[in-house]
């Protein structure tokens, strides 16, 4: 999975065993991650699931038996206060957490992950990282005591896509695929706080907006915004796409803010929209589709900055990255020169794989009409005799 | 009186001879993988859910208090309704026939009783109790669980299926109100212990004594009204019961 946020000033690209901090302006590489490609070596240690304590690997840089796993990249997040970066990988699957500094990331600590990763978020006080997985669990991971073992806080019966963490610490917001946004207490996570109840698939992205507003958007064409402590819907729109990637920007503090969707095969990728509040009620003020030339390479991240929008997918199995104005979705000609071919050199030693989010959907099949069907054929038989 | 369309259909599958549908039309096998895609039709909320399709003869200010979850073949249910007439339940199953059977006999049972409008107050949806009881009742809703022989997914792999698990019984807890009650019963030993095991760490719950449970009316209705407790007595097999009070 390709990953790409903004955090100023440094644009963060992440694929395969590689993460850049990049400065969008010039050519300047700030800093950059690059994992071995055996996770043992830096302290990873696996042990075999349920069978035998015995088959822990040292640390010695030994490596696992039994076949070689690709390490890649899923998720990297910055922690709030900007010290912290903690990203996860498949194949191996490890939780790293670095402390970041202005010229490189030091390695602080390296924790097993029972299952790949599907979503990341960290503590307002940067203090833990919750992640969350496949089967729908979520983990603790605490970030003062770096080695310390995680804890279970809650789950869901299916893949959760999106986790916040308000920023009072009260409340924990998951969505998944089967179409419920849950708000649980923290830290009684035990104790479900509410539902955010409506959409009719799999919920994507979430987002907060003010102490009371959540926004979420589905692979059933929908953005909803939610009072997510009583679960009432208070605003939706429909989108011209199944949506896959929620990014948000706060414009003006409780006032307006701009949200960014990537649409699931769809001839414009990412679809901008300007939400408003007056008055207590809140609509979309403006709406704008950015089609990034979609369909002609496959998207797979965007970032949002002020004026850009940074687009990563794959060209060729490579990672490819292209820059549009987020004013009128027309290819940027600020971009300086070089700075791509930089960018995409730096991970052309990556086969770029694009993920099929076509699984992302329920398969709905029906096993009640046949059933139906034969009993009616039974019933007329035995009327007949 | 209310009737509907379906208790007419029901007769037509019935017994000649005790007017209630024949359970061998409906036989299908135990086990079912509850975390799979089902084609289901289920409500994205509570207030989108249709009861008077379920229950003719409610009210505006009548709500469903009483699930009983994974209800088999309805004997459970139809002894619920029987003892709390002025309370609405429900029963929640994910095998098709076995749903279908279920709601066949409560069409037939209100037929047969027109004249005293009883089993107004049961009703069985076909639906994954796992997934989707947020959708379909509101926070503390409901007053009373059952939980009677439920699917014990001996297999460790298949453990996560089990119906009582950690995170499960927080939801449990979201749709169940403060003092209500969880009932649990097993003929096999080791889902006994995993349920009050699972139950007894979960801060929202604590067991009932065994005098509470004594003294609780369903209690002996708990061993026989259900066909798969039916089964057990006839088996002469062992039954485990545990009763909870959401705190």
């Amino acid at each position: 999975m390709t990953t790409i946020f903004y955090a100023e000033p440094e644009l963060v690209i992440a694929y395969g065993r590689k993460v850049l901090f990049l400065n969008p302006n010039d050519l300047q590489i700030f800093k950059d991650i690059e994992l071995p490609a055996d996770l043992t070596s830096c302290g990873l240690k696996i042990t075999a699931p349920e069978i035998s304590e015995e088959q822990q690997s040292t640390s010695e840089g030994k490596g696992t038996d039994g076949g070689k796993v690709e390490v890649a990249i899923l998720n990297v997040c910055y922690s709030p206060d900007r010290q912290l970066i903690a990203l996860t990988t498949a194949g191996q699957k490890a939780l790293l957490l670095y402390k970041s500094r202005p010229e490189h990331a030091k390695l602080l600590s390296v924790r097993a992950l029972a299952r790949a990763s599907s979503a990341m978020t960290f503590a307002a006080d940067s203090s833990s990282v919750l992640v969350t997985d496949k089967t729908g669990d979520c983990y603790q991971y605490d970030c003062v005591e770096v080695n310390a073992l995680p804890r279970l806080l809650l789950g869901h019966l299916s893949i959760v896509y999106d986790i916040l963490w308000t920023p009072d610490q009260k409340h924990i917001i998951t969505s998944d695929r089967d179409d419920k946004i849950r708000v649980t207490n923290y830290p009684a996570t035990f104790d479900i706080h509410s539902y955010c109840l409506g959409h009719k698939e799999f919920v994507s992205g979430l987002a907060l907006l003010t102490e009371e507003h959540l926004l979420s958007v589905s692979g059933d064409k929908t953005l909803r915004l939610w009072n997510y402590l009583s679960g009432m819907e208070l605003l939706h729109h429909d989108l011209p796409a199944p949506a896959v990637r929620l990014h948000m920007r706060e414009l003006l503090p409780a006032k307006r803010y701009q949200a960014a969707v990537q649409f699931y095969d769809h001839i414009e990728a990412i679809g901008l929209y300007e939400l408003e509040q007056t008055n207590n009620i809140w609509t979309v003020a403006c709406e704008q589709l950015v089609r990034a030339e979609a369909g002609s390479w496959n998207i797979s991240n965007f970032a949002l900055t002020s004026d850009m929008i940074y687009v990563a997918g794959a060209v060729n199995e490579h990672l490819a990255l292209r820059v549009y104005n987020a004013s009128d979705g027309e290819q940027a000609k600020t971009v300086p020169a070089g700075w791509l071919d930089m960018v995409t050199g730096s991970f052309s030693d990556q086969t770029c794989v694009p993920e099929d989010l076509s699984v992302w959907f329920k398969k709905r099949y029906d096993n009640v009409s046949d059933y139906m069907e034969r009993k009616k054929r039974r019933i007329e038989g035995q009327q007949q005799k | 009186m209310v009737t509907n369309k379906k208790e007419d259909e029901a007769l037509s599958t019935t017994s000649a001879v005790t007017g209630l549908p024949q359970k061998r039309f409906y036989r299908q096998r135990a086990h079912s993988n509850p975390i799979a895609d089902h084609s289901f039709d289920y409500p994205a909320r509570p207030e989108d859910v249709d009861w008077r399709s379920l229950y003719p003869s409610i009210n505006d200010e009548q709500q469903v208090e009483f699930a009983d979850i994974g209800c088999g073949y309805g004997g459970f249910l139809v002894t619920l309704g029987e003892m709390y007439p002025k309370k609405l339940s429900i029963g929640m199953e994910i095998r098709v026939k076995v749903s279908d059977y279920v709601v066949d006999r409560i069409a037939a049972l209100r037929l047969k009783n027109s004249e005293t409008a009883a089993y107004q107050n049961i009703a069985c949806i076909r639906t994954n109790a796992m997934k989707y009881l947020p959708n379909y009742f509101r926070k503390s809703q409901l007053e009373k669980m059952f939980f009677l022989y439920p699917d014990p997914h001996f297999k460790r792999a298949k453990h996560k299926w089990r119906i009582i698990n950690q995170a499960l019984l927080s939801e449990y807890a979201y749709v169940l109100r403060t003092g209500g009650l969880v009932y649990t019963m097993t003929d096999v030993e080791d889902l006994h212990k995993w349920i009050v095991s699972h139950m007894t760490q979960h801060p929202l719950y604590e067991r009932l004594s065994d005098e509470a449970t004594k003294a609780d009316p369903i209690t002996p209705k708990l061993y026989q009204s259900s066909e798969e407790g039916a089964k057990v007595v006839r088996n002469k097999g062992d039954h485990f019961l545990a009763i909870f009070r959401r705190i």
